[in-house]
């Protein structure tokens, strides 16, 4: 491969990386305190391939090629091609953030108790609708001694998965990136939660039943719907 | 070898009249450009929609530790003479191994980004088999990843210091059997030229083009690395993670394959084990131990950047030395196979 070709390869991977950090799509990815690393990253590729074309430019210009090593050297770098496939991904497909397909796939990674254990789980703040993350929601519900959900309303914002037994709301959390992604879900009971095609989002309002505490993994508490309204996919999808 | 004989032949070709490798490139990008709806349409399938997210995901979360590694190495390559790097590094080789691993506290990054690093220590004439222990230790042992397995086993400190140790002895462990049996002549030559030292405004030149010319080098491996654990990661059956509760021996192994097919970063990874907590804590130690020593994209990263011959042969020893430190240092600070 030239090292032309090379160039614009690196070109239009750091191009990549900043059309997603500029437009906000890199959330889809990645979680939020990435960005800088991300920007940072695309800036570096842009320069270095600007900085060896423009050298490249003007030692093609100087009569006799004063540094003979560089100019023959030719490196075989046929891998470099694979760094079209990231490029074309993120520009021409730009896949959208895990939705539903995870879910189901991932049925037996979920909300780690122990993990869960560890809050303290404080009183939910005054309100008549507390607005709630789902993995706050499901280790309150699942794991608080206290009870400090019973008879509170709360809102909570997710994307509808189907199954055999009904629909869940779910989300995705992540610790880096969208690799290691795993869910919440919460189950839903009346209020047209029914028939809500898989994938849509949802803001829905209602309260917690009451069930047995959470003995395990699995456990996927239950919310009985008083209202819910869909929302269009949030800018930043997965919860952390 | 055939592609390097096969591109020396291409330029010594003229070049009048000879699809050379930029037309190519525009020829696929505007073909790609005119099948974009197409290929959405492919890719709109819950599986493949899915595979192509936690692809990109895998790409943009590496990248930037890529990239600050050959920073690295062109830093080294630039700035570092070589004599300095001899008078830091202990004579004795089973000495620098232990400095090597100590110093991988030091790289706050991911395993992406000890790969090119290691890569120009050897060019510089560090030896092998520390430069080996410092690509293995620098992922697995620094701050970053030992507070987010605090954060992620809370309650469980004998994780964090189980994970150290098995991590660190992991690489040493290699260096040592690297100086027993390790061949120069597995690593390709072209990770051990030793550039030529350059002073002044050479430097910054130097700099750029080593950084440059690795990132070209290794980033298609990476693609390739991700591109691996994306198809695998949706063609493994989710119930793998559960249902192994009881079968603590087949539970170390599968974790163990799971850390190679899954390649997460090692500051992701103990998330994911402590999700996992169907398992008991011995194979998740195992997955957290043997994760950022190899995994699919390490290999792909190792076989692009020291060769084949040399990735073949380091890979496997690293996988079945990471599970045994792993399950000793297991029984030793978790008390057992709970």
């Amino acid at each position: 491969m030239r090292r032309e070709t090379q160039n614009i390869l690196l070109l239009l991977l750091g191009g990549a990386l900043l059309k997603i950090s500029l437009n906000g799509d890199y959330l889809r990815y990645v979680k939020p305190s990435q960005l800088p690393w991300m920007f940072g990253a695309g800036v570096v590729l842009v320069l270095l391939a600007g900085i060896a074309a423009v050298r490249d430019v003007r030692a093609a210009r100087r009569p006799a090629p004063d540094n003979g090593g560089e100019a023959c050297h030719e490196h075989p770098a046929r891998s470099a091609w694979l760094l079209l496939a990231p490029v074309l991904a993120v520009f021409l497909v730009a896949p959208p953030a895990l939705g539903a397909d995870s879910v189901t796939r991932a049925e037996d990674r979920q909300l780690d108790p122990a993990w869960s254990r560890k809050a303290e789980f404080p009183p939910l703040p005054p309100g008549r609708v507390v607005p709630l993350s789902l993995s706050e929601f499901a280790s309150r519900a699942g794991w608080d001694a206290n009870g400090t959900l019973r008879g509170r309303t709360v809102a909570l914002t997710g994307f509808v998965v189907p199954d055999e037994k009904g629909v869940l709301l779910a989300r995705m959390v992540i610790g880096c990136c969208a690799a290691d992604a795993f869910p919440v879900t919460v189950r839903l009971s009346g209020g047209g939660a029914a028939g809500q095609p898989s994938d849509t989002w949802l803001r829905v309002t209602g309260q917690v039943v009451p069930g047995p505490r959470a003995t395990g993994p699995g456990y996927v508490p239950e919310l009985a719907v008083t209202a819910l309204e869909p929302i269009p996919t949030p800018k930043d999808p997965y919860e952390y | 070898m055939a592609t390097v004989s096969e591109a020396s032949r291409g330029t010594a070709r003229p070049r009048r009249g000879r699809i050379t490798s930029v037309e190519v490139l525009c020829a696929v990008l505007v073909l790609a450009l005119l099948g974009q709806s197409w290929l959405q349409s492919v890719f709109d399938v819950p599986a493949l929609r899915t595979a192509s997210t936690v692809f990109v995901a895998v790409c943009v979360q590496a990248l930037p530790f890529l990239v600050l590694g050959v920073l690295v190495s062109g830093a080294i390559a630039a700035f570092v003479p070589a004599r300095v790097l001899e008078r830091v590094l202990p004579r004795r080789q089973s000495a620098a191994v232990g400095v090597a691993g100590l110093s991988g506290v030091a790289l706050p990054g991911c395993e992406c980004a000890s790969v090119p690093v290691a890569r120009r220590l050897i060019g510089q004439g560090v030896a092998p088999a520390a430069a080996l222990t410092f690509l293995l230790a620098a992922p697995a042992v620094n701050p970053v990843v030992l507070v987010a397995t605090a954060v992620a086993f809370p309650g469980e400190p004998g994780m964090v210091l189980a994970r150290f140790v098995a991590s660190l002895a992991t690489a040493m462990i290699m260096g040592w059997l690297w100086i027993r049996w390790g061949k120069l002549e597995w690593i390709a030559e072209r990770a051990r030229r030793r550039l030529p030292e350059v002073t002044g405004r050479g430097r910054w030149a130097a700099f750029a083009e080593t950084a440059r010319s690795d990132l070209v080098d290794a980033g298609g491996f990476l693609v390739l690395g991700a591109l691996v654990s994306a198809a695998l990661g949706v063609l493994v059956p989710g119930e793998w993670f559960g249902a192994l509760a009881d079968q603590i021996v087949l539970g170390v192994l599968v974790l163990a394959v799971l850390a190679v097919v899954l390649s997460l970063c090692s500051e992701a990874d103990a998330f994911v084990a402590a999700s996992l907590s169907a398992l008991p804590l011995l194979p998740r130690l195992v997955f957290l131990v043997v994760g950022p020593a190899i995994d699919a994209k390490l290999f792909a990263l190792q076989a692009g950047t020291f060769g084949r011959a040399f990735a073949l042969r380091f890979a496997p020893v690293t996988f079945v030395v990471a599970i045994g430190c792993a399950v000793v240092a297991g029984l030793v600070f978790l008390g057992g196979a709970r």
